[in-house]
C-alpha cells in the first residue's frame, strides 16, 4: 500500500528549476534513498516532504492526506539533519523528549518512552549528558531517538551520515537499518554516497539535475543502469567509445577489437556510434573454458587496495580497470606483460554516447 | 590516519625539553617588567594603601570602615551602580533587538555590515566628544530641543533634564549599544538554522521555538554582555566629567577629584574608594568570562 | 521571517540609526551656525588658526605614533616567543593584556599618580611616563590582534620552515614573521591611534597637551569651536575604524573600557 506518495513536485527558485517532474511511490515500511551528486535536488525534495520547502507545484500525501500545504510542525514527519541539530542547552533526555512535551503529553508518557528511545539507541548511561560531551555518533543516534520519540510516520534522513568517521559510519548505517525495520517506519534517506545508500535501502532513486535517472532496488540500480549517467554514478566504470557492427548479434568494434555484448543493441543500426561499459570487477584472466569477448591486454599498472587489487590495462589504445580479489595465493602478472582478460557478454553495457 | 599520527608524534618539535633548564623564558621577561612597573605595581599601591594606615602605614581596615559609614561615598557607589544597571540592562535589550533585526530580522544583507561598522565607531566614541555631541542636541538650546519646541512641545516642561542622572544615562547608552550588538552578534550568528527546523519538525511553534530553545541558548551570551556592558559604564569617567562637569556623584567622579586634591582629606579613604571599583570590575568580568564560556560551549 | 518580524525588525533598525546619527548631525549643524544667520566653516577656520588646536593636536599625534612603536617592540616578539617557545606562558601573559579592562581608567591613573610622584620613581611629569600608560591601555586590543595574527599563521611550522631552510633569527623575525601578520599590527595600530587620540583621563591627570583636555577646556570657553571638534574627533574615530574595516576585514573588536 502506498503510504508516501510524492506526485508531479517541481521547485523553482528564482527561474532556476531544482526538482522537475518528481514522481514517486513509497510503500509502508519502505527505506528509499535518494542518491545523487551534491546539487542534483535529492535534499530539496526531502525538504518539501519535511514542510521547509514548498514546492512550486505538484502534491504530497502521506496515507492519501494530502500534506503539500500543511506548515513544517503540523505534519508529524521526523527529520535526522546532517549536522545533529541536537539543542545544545538541553540534555539528552530533555532533547529526546521536546517533542512530546511540545504536544503537552504526561510526565510520565514521557519519561517513559525517553528511556525506551535510550534503550534503543544504547545510550541508557548517558541520559543526563548535555550535546557537546557526546562524539558524534553518539549525537546522532540521539537525534534519531528524538526524531522518532515523536512516533512520526515517515522518517527522513538528510545525509546523516557525512560528517562522521567512515567506521562510525559503517557501523551507524546498519543500526538506523536494523532500527528502522524493527519499527516499520517509512524512511527516506538523502545521500550522495553510493555505496551507502547501496548497503541500506530497499530501493534507490537516483537524481541528477533535478530528474529522476532511474527508481530500482540496489540489484537493479547496480547491475542494470538504465542511463549513462546512472552507470558512471554507481559504482566504479570502464568506459570506450565504440560502434555498432552487428545489431542482432551484438557485436560491437572497439578501434577494431570486438565485444559482444548480450543486451541493448536490438533497437540500432549497423554503425551506430556508442559506449561500451564494463565493470572493472567482471574483467578475469582468460582461462581456457571462455570463449567469448577473449582480447589481448597490457598491464600497465597495479595497485594493492586491500581486500581488491587494480589492475590497469590498456586494450587497443583504450585504459581499462580491472578488480580482482585479493588472496594471499594470487600470481600477478608483471608489468608490461601481455595477457589475455574476458569478461561475459552479460557484463559489457552499451550506453549511448 | 593512524601513520598520519605517528609520523607527527615522532617529528622534532621547536619546543625543547621541559624537564631541561631552558633561559626561554628570558624572552617574556621585557613584557613583564613593563606590565609590572606600569600597571600592576601602581595599581597595587592602591590595594596596598587601602590597607594602610595614612600616617603610621601599619595594617588597617580602617579605610573600609570608614567608607561604609559615610553616606555619600555609599551614595556615590550607589549612583554608579544605579546608572551601570540601568544602561547595560536598557542598552542590552536594545542591542540585542538591534542585532537580531539586523541578523535575522529579514532586512536587506548591507544593513547587517553597515550596522557593525558604525557600532565599532560609536562603541569607540565616547568621553568629551560624545559628551559634547549631546549637548548640541538635547541642551535647553539644543537642536533636538529647538526641533521639539518649534513642534510645540518642549522637553524640559516635562521634567527632562540633560545634566542629571537621566540625561546622563542617555549619554551613556550611546556607548552601551553599540558594544552590547559587537559583542552578542556572534552569539547569535552561531543560532543554527538546523534547531529551528528541527524544532519545528518536532512540532514547536515560533514562540515555542524561542521560548525553549534560541532563548535560553542565547541566555548565557545575553547576560554575559550585559554584565560586560555594567562594567563598561560603571568605569566610565570622561563622559559624566564633560557632560555635568562632575555635578553627579559617579564613584569615579570622586576619584577625579581626590585625586586633584585630597577633598576627602583622607588619603587612605580614596585608596579604599578606589580598590572598592576594581572589585566590583572584577567581579563583573568574571562573571562575563564564566558565562562567555559556558556561550561558547553551546555555540561552537 | 513573518511580517511583523519585519516591521519591527525596521522599527528597531530606524530607532537605532537615529540615536547614532540625531547627535551627530546636530553637533555637525551647530558647527556650521558661527556666524549667524548663515552656514559656514568658519568654526573649523577658527580652530586651525588658533596655534591651541595644532599644538594639542599635534601632541597627541606625537603621543599616538609613540605608543604604536613602543606598543609592537614590546608586545611583537612577546606574542612571538609565547606562541613559539613558552606556551606554559600564555594564560599569565593574557591575564596581564585583560588587566586594563578591570582596573578602571580613573584608578589606573590614581595608582601612577601615586606611584611616579615621588622618589625613587619620579617621572610624573615625564611624557614617557604618559606613553608608558597608553601603551598600557592599548595594551588588550594590540597584543590580542597580533596573537590572533599569530594563530593564523602556524608560527611553528612557518619557524621551523624557515630554519630548515637555513635563516636566522632576524631573518625568521623581519622576513618571515612580520609581514605575514602585517594587517594584524596594522588593525592593532589603528585601534591604539583611535584610543589615544580620543583619551582624556590620562592627558588631564598627567598634565599633559592633548586633544580631549583641549576640547573639553574648550567647552567652557567656546559655543561653535568644540562642535567642530567634536566632529573631528568623530570623523578620526570613523576613519581608524574604516582602515581597519579596510584592511582587515577581520576581528571585529569593540573598545571594552577606558576612554570614556
Amino acid at each position: 500500500m502506498t503510504h508516501l506518495k510524492l506526485t508531479n513536485i517541481s521547485k523553482e527558485y528564482g527561474g532556476t528549476t531544482v526538482v522537475q517532474d518528481f514522481n514517486l511511490d513509497v510503500e509502508q515500511g519502505e527505506f528509499v534513498s535518494f542518491l545523487g551528486p551534491s546539487g542534483c535536488g535529492k535534499t530539496t525534495t526531502l525538504r518539501m516532504v519535511a514542510g521547509f520547502e514548498k514546492p512550486t507545484s505538484g502534491t504530497i500525501t502521506i496515507n492519501g492526506q494530502d500534506i503539500t500545504n500543511i506548515a513544517p510542525n503540523q505534519r508529524n514527519v521526523g527529520m535526522i539533519f546532517q549536522a545533529y541539530a541536537l539543542f545544545p542547552n538541553m540534555t539528552v533526555a530533555q532533547n529526546i523528549g521536546f517533542g512530546m512535551q511540545i504536544h503537552k503529553e504526561s510526565k510520565g508518557a514521557i519519561k517513559e518512552r525517553v528511556n525506551e528511545m535510550l534503550a534503543l539507541i544504547n545510550l541508557e548511561k548517558h541520559a543526563n549528558k548535555y550535546p557537546f560531551q557526546l562524539s558524534g555518533g553518539q549525537q546522532q543516534r540521539v537525534a534519531l531517538a528524538r526524531a522518532l520519540a515523536n512516533r512520526p510516520q515517515v522518517l527522513l534522513l538528510d545525509e546523516p551520515l557525512s560528517a562522521l568517521d567512515a567506521k562510525i559510519r559503517v557501523q551507524l548505517r546498519s543500526e538506523i537499518r536494523a532500527i528502522q525495520k524493527k519499527m516499520g517506519i517509512t524512511a527516506i534517506f538523502v545521500t550522495h554516497d553510493q555505496e551507502e545508500a547501496l548497503s541500506i535501502s530497499d530501493r534507490i532513486v537516483v537524481m541528477y539535475e533535478g530528474r529522476i535517472e532511474q527508481v530500482g532496488t540496489p540489484f537493479e540500480v547496480y547491475n542494470f543502469p538504465n542511463t549513462r549517467f546512472v552507470a558512471n554514478f554507481v559504482g566504479s566504470l570502464n568506459t570506450a567509445d565504440a560502434e555498432v557492427v552487428d545489431p542482432v548479434k551484438g557485436l560491437l568494434s572497439m578501434d577494431g577489437i570486438h565485444f559482444e555484448s548480450a543486451e541493448g543493441t536490438k533497437d540500432r543500426k549497423k554503425g551506430d556510434k556508442i559506449k561500451i561499459a564494463i565493470r572493472p570487477e567482471r574483467f578475469g584472466f582468460a582461462s581456457e573454458q571462455k570463449k567469448a569477448n577473449v582480447v589481448d591486454s597490457t598491464i600497465e599498472n597495479i595497485t594493492f587496495l586491500g581486500s581488491v587489487v587494480r589492475i590497469q590495462l590498456k586494450i587497443g589504445n583504450t585504459k581499462f580497470n580491472m578488480d580482482t580479489f585479493n588472496n594471499p595465493f594470487l600470481e600477478l602478472p608483471k608489468i608490461g606483460a601481455i595477457e589475455q582478460v574476458t569478461c561475459s557478454r552479460e557484463a559489457v553495457l552499451v550506453l549511448d554516447e | 590516519m593512524a601513520t598520519f599520527d605517528v609520523v607527527k608524534r615522532d617529528a622534532p618539535k621547536a619546543r625543547p625539553a621541559l624537564s631541561k633548564f631552558s633561559w626561554a623564558w628570558l624572552g617574556v621577561l621585557p613584557f613583564f617588567l613593563f606590565a609590572f612597573m606600569f600597571l600592576i605595581y601602581p595599581s597595587s599601591t592602591i590595594a596596598l594603601g587601602s590597607f594602610q594606615d595614612t600616617k603610621t602605614h601599619t595594617f588597617t581596615f580602617q579605610n573600609f570602615a570608614h567608607l561604609l559609614q559615610s553616606p555619600s561615598l555609599i551614595a556615590s557607589y550607589w549612583i554608579s551602580i544605579k546608572i551601570s544597571l540601568i544602561t547595560s540592562i536598557g542598552g542590552g535589550i536594545f542591542g540585542f533587538l538591534l542585532a537580531y533585526s539586523a541578523i535575522r530580522g529579514g532586512l536587506p544583507r548591507f544593513m547587517r555590515s553597515s550596522l557593525m561598522t558604525f557600532c565599532g565607531v560609536a562603541s569607540n566614541f565616547a568621553g568629551v566628544p560624545l559628551a559634547f555631541a549631546f549637548i548640541t542636541l538635547l541642551s535647553p538650546s539644543g537642536v533636538l530641543t529647538g526641533w521639539l519646541k518649534a513642534m510645540g512641545y518642549n522637553p524640559y516642561f516635562h521634567g527632562f533634564q540633560l545634566y542629571n542622572f537621566w540625561g546622563l544615562s542617555i549619554v551613556y547608552m550611546y556607548f552601551q549599544f553599540p558594544l552590547m550588538v559587537l559583542v552578542i552578534a556572534p552569539a547569535i550568528d552561531g543560532l543554527r538554522k538546523e534547531w529551528l527546523e528541527a524544532a519545528e519538525n518536532l512540532g514547536a511553534s515560533s514562540f515555542q521555538y524561542w521560548r525553549y530553545v534560541a532563548f535560553p541558548i542565547l541566555l548565557p551570551a545575553i547576560l554575559g554582555t550585559m554584565i560586560l556592558l555594567f562594567g563598561n559604564s560603571f568605569g566610565a569617567f570622561a563622559t559624566a566629567q564633560a557632560l555635568t562637569g562632575g555635578a553627579i556623584n559617579l564613584v569615579t567622579i570622586v576619584i577625579g577629584s581626590q585625586l586633584r586634591g585630597d577633598v576627602l582629606g583622607d588619603a587612605g579613604l580614596g585608596y579604599a574608594l578606589a580598590s572598592g571599583m576594581v572589585v566590583v570590575m572584577v567581579i563583573a568580568i568574571t562573571g562575563y568570562t564564566l558565562l562567555q564560556r559556558q556561550t561558547e560551549r553551546w555555540l561552537r | 521571517m513573518k511580517r511583523g518580524g519585519l516591521v519591527w525588525s525596521w522599527f528597531w533598525m530606524i530607532l537605532g540609526i537615529l540615536y547614532f546619527f540625531l547627535p551627530l548631525l546636530a553637533t555637525f549643524l551647530f558647527s556650521l551656525r558661527a556666524i549667524k544667520g548663515v552656514l559656514s566653516f568658519k568654526a573649523y577656520q577658527n580652530l586651525f588658526v588658533t596655534t591651541d588646536f595644532v599644538t594639542n593636536f599635534s601632541y597627541s599625534l606625537v603621543w599616538a605614533i609613540f605608543t604604536i612603536v613602543v606598543g609592537i617592540l614590546i608586545f611583537v616578539p612577546t606574542a612571538y616567543w609565547v606562541r613559539l617557545r613558552v606556551p606554559q606562558f600564555r594564560t599569565a601573559v593574557e591575564f596581564v593584556t585583560l588587566l586594563p579592562f578591570v582596573i578602571p581608567g580613573i584608578v589606573f591613573v590614581f595608582g601612577l599618580v601615586r606611584t611616579f610622584s615621588h622618589p625613587p620613581f619620579l617621572i610624573v611629569n615625564s611624557p614617557a611616563l604618559l606613553i608608558a600608560a597608553y601603551t598600557v591601555l592599548s595594551m588588550p586590543y594590540m597584543y590580542r590582534s597580533i596573537d590572533t595574527g599569530l594563530r593564523a599563521i602556524d608560527v611553528q611550522t612557518l619557524t621551523e620552515a624557515a630554519q630548515s631552510l637555513g635563516a636566522g633569527w632576524e631573518t625568521i623575525l623581519f622576513r618571515i614573521i612580520l609581514p605575514n601578520i602585517r594587517v594584524a599590527i596594522l588593525n592593532g595600530a589603528f585601534l591604539s591611534f583611535a584610543i589615544v587620540m580620543g583619551e582624556y583621563i590620562l592627558a588631564q591627570y598627567l598634565a599633559k597637551p592633548a586633544f580631549a583636555p583641549y576640547m573639553a577646556y574648550l567647552i567652557q570657553q567656546k559655543a561653535y569651536e568644540p562642535a567642530a571638534l567634536a566632529v573631528i574627533s568623530f570623523a578620526l574615530t570613523w576613519g581608524c575604524l574604516g582602515i581597519i574595516q579596510l584592511v582587515g576585514r577581520g576581528s571585529q573588536q569593540a573598545q571594552i573600557a577606558g576612554g570614556h
